[in-house]
């Protein structure tokens, strides 16, 4: 009797499964697409929507653009279950680079200085260098202090405030001080690209 | 070391005052000129780093700082730092000292100015379209290799990696202060405590000295720097606070 009533349970808890899962095919993406979508931040540059928790009493921008409140709706549709409103957001998307055929990395030799390692790697698009990565850098003291800082400041509500943008440069400007392993590693990959 | 590229022009990446200096000529001129005129910027920034380092014990800068040169005896390059540094003292309010570290230190603007030397005497020379990264602080001219407007991002004070802004122009003195390389180096001069409130600096301008040393000032103003910033005549600005916030003036040349 027992086994009897587990069985039909069972059955009828995998028919309704079955149901639920063919009755709305649009659920399933739509629950893994919002998630990717939460960190991008909808509002323009410079200015911070909501509350940022470290951020204490909003201060006086200069910036000029305008919104100053998230737009209703956006940042609320998180996925609570499996039902979630079919508008599946895909502008986000657009913001990965599609990498070109014709790029070639090299990677620079790696050098040793007094805090550690340090490699890094070029990535060239025809006679021009487009990126230029780390592999391997210094952990520790003021590195880790500055990426906690980062991991602090962009994983809360307010979202990033300053923001990163992917554009072709001639040039960039900064207070360098690098290190003389890293221009090292990054002159010798130069020379091996050209 | 110079890349053969099928662009018009020269690139040339050397390492001198301690940080990398890149000269980007853009006209299409004939190779053996290209190669003069680099030649040319390249030993006037090494006459530079002689006379004005203060890591070399025997430089005039160092020389004059000990009292063993008079400034009745002090080259001409010299004494006009000397001047400007005591000039722009006055215009940033003290904020902007050379001896803010407690000896002579002029190191501030005499980057930026050098590379803006050099850059006036590529002008004089006729190239025109040229770009002179002084280890963060650019002097663009003209146009890029790619005939279009030159395109300067602002590094990202948490990211080497990325630019948080661009900009962009035909005539642009750039200069950056910040402290996310070296950690808090930049004193208030007032207090002799590191500055704090601002993470990066940027001036725009027109004379790369000037925009160095005023970026300089701002960050070791810390926060009040913003207000000081935005009631500079000329100058633009983008400054960035320990709390990623982001502020910039509105007619800063920006791309769109």
């Amino acid at each position: 009797m027992r086994r009897a009533f587990l069985a039909i349970t069972g059955l009828a808890a995998s028919t309704t499964a079955l149901v639920v899962l063919k009755g709305s095919p649009g659920a399933t993406p739509v629950a893994q697409n919002v998630p990717t979508a939460q960190p991008v931040n909808p509002t323009p540059l410079g200015v911070d929507p909501s509350a940022d928790p470290a951020a204490g009493p909003p201060t006086p921008s200069v910036a000029p653009t305008a919104p100053t409140s998230p737009k209703p709706g956006k940042t609320t549709t998180r996925p609570s279950g499996t039902k979630t409103t079919t508008k599946a957001p895909s502008a986000p998307r657009t913001t990965t680079k599609a990498p070109q055929s014709t790029n070639r990395r090299v990677t620079g030799n790696g050098f040793e200085n007094e805090y550690g390692y340090v490699q890094v790697q070029i990535v060239v698009s025809g006679n021009r260098i487009v990126e230029a990565v780390a592999l391997s850098l210094p952990s520790g003291g003021e590195s880790d202090i500055h990426s906690g800082d980062v991991r602090n400041r962009y994983d809360g509500s307010g979202g990033e405030v300053v923001q990163k943008q992917n554009a072709n440069l001639n040039t960039v400007s900064g207070a360098t001080e690098t290190s003389n392993s890293y221009k090292q590693s990054l002159r010798s990959a130069i020379e091996q690209a050209f | 070391m110079r890349a053969t590229l099928t662009r018009p022009g020269l690139c040339r990446v050397e390492q001198i005052m301690g940080t990398a200096i890149t000269l980007d000529l853009a006209d299409d001129l004939p190779p053996a000129t290209l190669r003069e005129l680099a030649d040319e910027v390249f030993a006037w920034m090494h006459e530079v780093d002689a006379r004005f380092s203060t890591y070399q014990p025997d430089s005039e800068v160092c020389r004059f700082d000990r009292g063993e040169v008079l400034l009745s005896e002090a080259s001409a390059d010299l004494r006009f730092v000397l001047e400007t540094c005591a000039d722009l003292w006055g215009a940033t309010d003290g904020f902007f000292d050379a001896y803010a570290t407690g000896r002579l230190d002029p190191s501030g603007f005499v980057k930026g100015w050098a590379a803006q030397v050099a850059s006036d005497r590529l002008v004089a020379a006729g190239a025109v379209n040229h770009c002179v990264n002084a280890g963060g602080d650019v002097r663009v001219r003209g146009l890029s290799p790619s005939g279009e407007p030159w395109r300067i991002g602002i590094r990202h004070p948490w990211d080497a990696m990325a630019a948080c802004l661009v900009l962009t122009g035909t005539d642009l003195a750039v200069a950056t202060s910040g402290v996310y390389e070296r950690g808090r180096h930049v004193l208030d001069p007032r207090r002799g405590t590191p500055a704090s409130g601002l993470r990066s600096v940027t001036v725009v301008g027109t004379d790369l000295g000037v925009a160095d040393a005023y970026a300089t000032a701002a960050l070791a103003m810390g926060t009040p720097g913003l207000g000081w910033l935005a009631r500079l005549d000329d100058h633009t600005h983008a400054a960035i606070t320990d709390n990623a916030r982001q502020h910039h003036s509105v007619d800063l040349p920006l791309t769109d």
